[in-house]
């Protein structure tokens, strides 16, 4: 007879990622797809590494299992007594009566308070080893080179971070007293089994290849089917993002209809194979309900043979059966937990993908602090790529003295941004070398090199936060006057207050209630209380109105006194007051020189580019 | 949720169906522990094998016939699971479709995806699980409650303690958890943020190296999300416990007043320990039942978030009315047009705009970013409608107007270039199905796109990844630019959509573009003067209003804002050149 134990550990305390009704049935459809785990043993393995000094909380949950398990052999032993009492030839005995009840309602009580511990202490560790598994994670992607987060879709980095380690917290809650109990039940059952009988215990393990079969016949197919399943989720979803995002586009060329079109071709086609997988999958539980009962009559057919004969009593039978029963629920148990178990495999193996990624070097050894560098930039045969044979930058080599300004020109995809990653080592050089106040950059720690760089980039990017939490970004040390003057510095004092709040103004999301020109305002505020040695302005005014530009153009100019200065614009008025122009196209150096110089030079790519420019407005002023 | 009724309706016999063969799976198990009993008492115990045979066998057909209802079910719960979803999922992409800009103003896009994605996931499967398991726990454990009553009506009592409690600790534990959850959800909400944030940024954090400073952070917003998930599934942790606890102190009842009834005669033995069998499985339905509540709980969230979608309606109505054939049009009006996103009381974004622009005419915009250029010219296809005054195209006004006839005559090229993935060649038709090989080279040609696309190894056949991942942002331009064009509308809206071209290759692209769009009416929006100067007319735009209008000349003679938006790109420029010539 079953125990009402068991029926607790049945129905684990859920957690808020999704549960799998149907075995397998499709888990949230944005990333972390059930997908087939491709090392499955080294992932365990990997993973039973987080469970860190949680291993011992993990024992005493083994031991909460363990008592609990022994409850459960007690309980019905205990209402056979009972039952023996009141059946009791003499009438009912009820002192015995009273006693195994009285143990009863204690073992109850106790197999109470072991299955709330046990839930208690189990939320404790599968929260820790998810918000461990997280954390390090996120720790990863500090040290990721900047190369990972531009090939990637933020989408999917973020499905890693949130719904696959969801994954994985659903599977180590869920399953790990399970499995335990479940393994600890066909153990018990087993020893019992083999000490009543070990001729019907041979009975009983009939059915157990016949349920591997099975469950493998069934996998094998629904592996299949649960993969194809997910490639068409993926082409769904994709579809879906698409045109949601685009919605402009689809809208504007009236292609609504067609959009539906794909999306019900892709959707039914969806529909048809989850149905396949589903109804392929659903077989499992009433064909294993067929495969137990056949073990249980083959049990009841050779114990009555035997018991017949007078080998056994009939008492042994009935416990047998019970036994039996209690033997192959659990391998059912774990046979349907499957599915649970593969998706928080998988989910684990897509995260630790991200933790095998190859990291920023680590910063050599003795490496040499950088600070107060008078900015003095060399690069020296400069070359990089991804990929050897497609290199984007090849053999660039120019010198900038320190406190001078150098504009980066030529068309887009040139390489002009990647010429200030590699400076700021976001990217690293793949031939040749870069020099800082003559020592390469390699030989600098990261930390400092980074820090001698102040970068204003196109869109800047503020953080939630107030105004002066952003400013402070680059110096959280810093004292409200010295924020106060570096806004003021930045031309952005005076705006800021104006608004209500003032410093204290929190900014909302990506600063969606501030204008272009005063996010640009705030960034350079940002960079110029970082005070670094050199500054980096890529695209910094472009998505700038010209008249706002000239105001900031102001703030960039103080901001450029006395430092070495790199800038990268479109914009002729940004740069003709660089004190060199270097024209850079397919990653090599077309031109150099200032920009009278550049100007007067007889076709030449920058002299073509300012006509481009200007022959219009020439045209029209003549 | 009344979205859901025609589903129901539709999807209704079938599931029902469902629900009738998961029935008669219940039976056969309910069947189960009498045929064990016979098996049992009359075969075993009397040590007659025929017995054990006879029952084993029918035993074997009854498990036999429950496989097949249970197959059954399965069938059927798969089908009608999966075409409820596909055909929900359906109904919301036509819905999300059928919706204008307003409505994307109010859920944002992102939430639209999930929607889509996730929620109806959530919907399905508890659909899904009510037909295969949640049915039958109900049947299972009410079929045992009336096996128990009629087996023995003066021990039923105890049910009418043990069911109330049950079901209160079950409402309880939907009252307590509910509000957890959703504490749980909203952090994780937060996360999520942090790391999208983090993840926009990473550009800075990595500048500034704010590493340390991150990693605190977001240790707090994990921690927090960690606390409120476990403070959720400990408490959670009490109820299962307490309602198995409920249910084993039943069954202690039944064996202490069983015993008495027995001892004063008239109850037998076999009945209780029965009794007790049922108890039991009584309480495996209620654990059931417990955590199809639970399901429930997160269905009913999703279902609720979907029915905020279909609720949507889309403010846009018009009359049957159609543009004359033939004429090419063109002509495009804006009688004191004002608007504001938030409706009436939302804050003015265009105040009084009015202007008139002839068929063929290239109108330029310009002002500073904010001043609501772009907002005017989305006016012209109707992504929105004005809040006040009419814009009318060839003479009738847009808003009695059907959208899509509007947008067939209307190409815009939006600000941000969007792509989707698929060839080249099939973006460029994007714009226009029906076009001919010729024509997507001609309009790439224009778009100064051809050479690029020709290098590619696979030219015009080139597969893009989503949203032109592969492509740089200036080929990207051409190519939602070549898109516009290969549509031939008699209306073409350029909304500042070659900021990532060079001088050189944008020069060149006016200059095709003016040959090709003869006859065709032109807004260019820019923020360089040089590429609207050439426009016969230019709309000067400040703070939503029309700070200026006219050629080039006459605003530099008579429009001040237009003197100092050109002084600061190109005044400077001229003297400089004025040397150097």
């Amino acid at each position: 007879m079953p125990s009402a134990n068991d029926a607790s550990r049945g129905a684990p305390a859920e957690s808020k990622a999704t549960v799998p009704i149907g075995p397998g049935g499709p888990r949230g459809l944005r990333g972390g797809p059930v997908q087939k785990p491709k090392n499955f043993k080294g992932t365990v393995r990997r993973l039973w590494s987080y469970f860190g000094n949680e291993k011992r909380r993990l024992a005493a949950v083994f031991a909460f299992v363990l008592a609990d398990s022994a409850l459960t052999l007690l309980g019905p032993y205990l209402i056979g007594v009972a039952v023996d009492a009141i059946a009791d030839t003499g009438g009912v005995d009820f002192k015995a009566l009273d006693l195994a009840l009285l143990a009863l309602v204690a073992a109850y009580a106790a197999d109470a308070g072991l299955t709330f511990f046990q839930g208690w202490l189990m939320a404790g560790i599968s929260q820790r080893i998810v918000e461990r598994l997280r954390s390090s994670l996120f720790a990863k992607l500090h040290k990721l080179p900047l190369a990972f987060f531009d090939t990637r879709s933020h989408g999917e980095v973020m499905s890693r971070l949130s719904n696959d380690i969801d994954n994985v917290s659903t599977t180590v809650s869920q399953t790990t007293a399970q499995l335990m109990s479940g393994l600890i039940a066909i153990a018990g059952s087993l020893v019992m089994m083999l000490a009543l009988s070990p001729l019907l215990t041979l009975a009983t393990l009939i059915t157990v290849p016949l349920v591997f079969l099975l469950a493998r016949t069934i996998t094998k197919r629904t592996k299949r089917l649960f993969k194809e399943q997910q490639a068409q989720l993926g082409a769904l979803n994709g579809h879906i993002e698409e045109t949601i995002s685009g919605m402009l586009a689809v809208k504007a060329f009236n292609r609504e209809d067609k959009a539906i079109e794909q999306f019900d071709g892709l959707n039914a086609k969806l529909a048809e194979t989850g149905t396949r997988a589903q109804i392929w999958s659903g077989f499992l539980m009433p064909l294993l309900g067929v495969i137990n009962n056949i073990g249980f009559a083959a049990v009841a057919l050779a114990g009555g043979t035997l018991a017949v004969r007078g080998h056994i009593t009939v008492g042994v039978i009935a416990s047998f059966l019970s036994y039996s029963r209690q033997f192959v629920r659990p391998l059912n148990d774990i046979a349907s937990m499957y599915n649970t178990l593969q998706a928080g495999i998988a989910g684990a193996e897509r995260v630790f993908e991200v933790m095998e990624q190859e990291e920023e070097a680590e910063d050599v050894r003795g490496a040499a602090v950088l600070q107060g560098a008078k900015g003095h930039v060399v690069f020296d045969n400069v070359s990089f790529g991804y990929r050897p044979e497609v290199p984007i930058v090849s053999n660039l080599s120019f010198e900038v003295p320190a406190g001078s300004s150098i504009a980066l020109v030529g068309p887009t995809g040139a390489g002009k941004t990647t010429i200030v990653n590699l400076l700021t080592r976001f990217y690293e050089a793949t031939g040749g070398r870069i020099l800082i106040d003559g020592k390469d950059i390699r030989e600098y720690t990261r930390d400092s090199l980074r820090r001698a760089f102040g970068v204003v980039l196109q869109d800047t990017y503020l953080f939630s936060g107030t105004i002066a939490d952003n400013i402070r970004y680059g110096r959280p040390e810093a004292t409200d006057a010295e924020v106060k003057a570096a806004a003021a510095a930045a031309r952005a004092d005076a705006f800021i207050r104006r608004l209500p709040l003032g410093y204290q103004t929190p900014i909302s999301e990506n600063g969606s209630n501030l204008s272009q020109g005063q996010k640009q305002l705030l960034a350079i505020a940002r960079v110029m209380l970082a005070n670094p040695s050199i500054l980096v302005l890529d695209e910094a005014t472009s998505s700038i109105d010209t008249r706002t530009e000239l105001q900031i153009q102001a703030a960039l100019l103080d901001a450029m006194k006395g430092r070495t200065a790199f800038i990268i614009a479109h914009r002729l008025s940004t740069i003709r007051d660089a004190d060199r122009i270097l024209v850079i196209e397919r990653g090599r150096i077309a031109e150099a020189g200032t920009h009278d110089e550049l100007v007067r030079k007889e076709g030449g790519v920058y002299a073509r580019m300012v006509a481009s420019q200007f022959k219009p407005v020439r045209a029209r002023a003549n | 949720m009344r979205y859901l009724l025609p589903y129901i309706r539709k999807h209704g016999m079938l599931f029902l169906l469902a629900l009738l063969f998961v029935s008669c799976e219940a039976l056969c198990d309910l069947l189960q522990p009498t045929l064990i009993s016979r098996v049992i008492d009359e075969g075993v115990a009397e040590r007659d094998l025929g017995a054990v045979l006879r029952f084993g066998g029918v035993m074997l057909l009854v498990t036999a016939a429950g496989a097949v209802f249970a197959s059954g079910r399965n069938i059927l719960a798969s089908r009608v699971s999966q075409r409820f979803s596909a055909e929900l999922r359906g109904d919301l992409f036509r819905k999300i479709q059928s919706l204008s800009f307003i409505n994307f103003d109010r859920i944002d896009k992102a939430s639209l995806v999930t929607r889509l994605t996730n929620d109806v996931t959530q919907v399905q499967n508890f659909a899904n699980g009510m037909m295969r398991i949640f049915a039958k726990a109900p049947i299972l454990g009410v079929g045992s409650l009336i096996m128990a009553m009629r087996l023995n009506p003066e021990l039923s009592w105890i049910f009418a303690v043990v069911v109330p409690v049950v079901g209160m600790l079950i409402a309880l534990n939907l009252n307590i958890g509910f509000p957890l959850f959703a504490k749980v959800q909203a952090s994780l909400d937060r996360l999520n943020g942090m790391i999208r944030e983090y993840l926009a940024g990473v550009r800075v954090v990595k500048a500034f190296n704010r590493f340390d400073y991150e990693t605190g952070k977001f240790a707090g917003v994990n921690a927090e999300y960690r606390g409120r998930s476990e403070t959720a599934l400990r408490v959670m942790a009490v109820f299962n416990p307490l309602i198995a606890l409920t249910v084993n102190f039943g069954i202690v009842a039944v064996l202490w007043f069983g015993a008495s009834g027995v001892s004063k005669g008239g109850m037998q033995v076999g009945h209780i320990v029965a009794f007790v069998n049922y108890m039991t499985q009584i309480l495996f339905s209620l654990m059931t039942i417990s955590m199809v509540f639970n399901m429930f709980v997160r269905a009913k969230a999703s279902a609720a978030r979907i029915g905020e979608v279909f609720a949507e309606t889309n403010p846009m109505k018009w009359r049957d009315e159609r543009f004359a054939d033939g004429a090419a049009g063109g002509k495009v009006e804006f009688e004191n047009v004002s608007f504001s996103y938030g409706g009436a009381d939302g804050e003015t974004v265009l105040k009084s705009v009015s202007f008139a622009c002839m068929p063929g005419e290239t109108v330029g915009i310009i002002g500073s970013t904010g001043s609501g250029k772009s907002t005017l010219v989305h006016l012209i296809p109707r992504f929105y409608d004005a809040t006040e005054g009419r814009v009318l195209v060839d003479g009738r006004d847009v808003s009695s107007v059907d959208p899509r006839l509007l947008r067939d005559k209307v190409a815009i090229v939006p600000q941000e270039a969007v792509l989707f993935s698929g060839t080249i060649l099939d973006n460029i038709r994007f714009g226009n199905e029906r076009a001919t090989m010729e024509e997507v080279y001609e309009a790439a040609r224009v778009a100064q796109a051809h050479e690029f696309i020709s290098q590619a190894p696979e030219g015009y056949h080139t597969r893009l990844g989503q949203g032109g991942v592969n492509l740089s942002g200036g080929q990207k331009q051409r190519l939602s630019i070549a898109r516009a064009l290969v549509r031939k509308p008699s209306i073409l809206i350029l909304d500042d959509c070659t900021s990532a071209l060079d001088p050189t290759t944008e020069a060149a692209l006016k200059a095709a573009l003016r040959t090709y769009a003869k006859g065709i009416t032109c807004f260019v929006i820019a923020q360089r003067i040089a590429t609207v100067m050439d426009a016969d007319r230019i709309i000067v735009m400040e703070n939503g209003e029309i700070a200026g209008i006219g050629t080039h000349e006459k605003l530099l003679k008579e429009n001040r804002i237009y003197r100092e938006i050109y002084r600061s790109q190109i005044g400077e420029e001229m003297e400089s050149h004025a040397v150097c010539e």
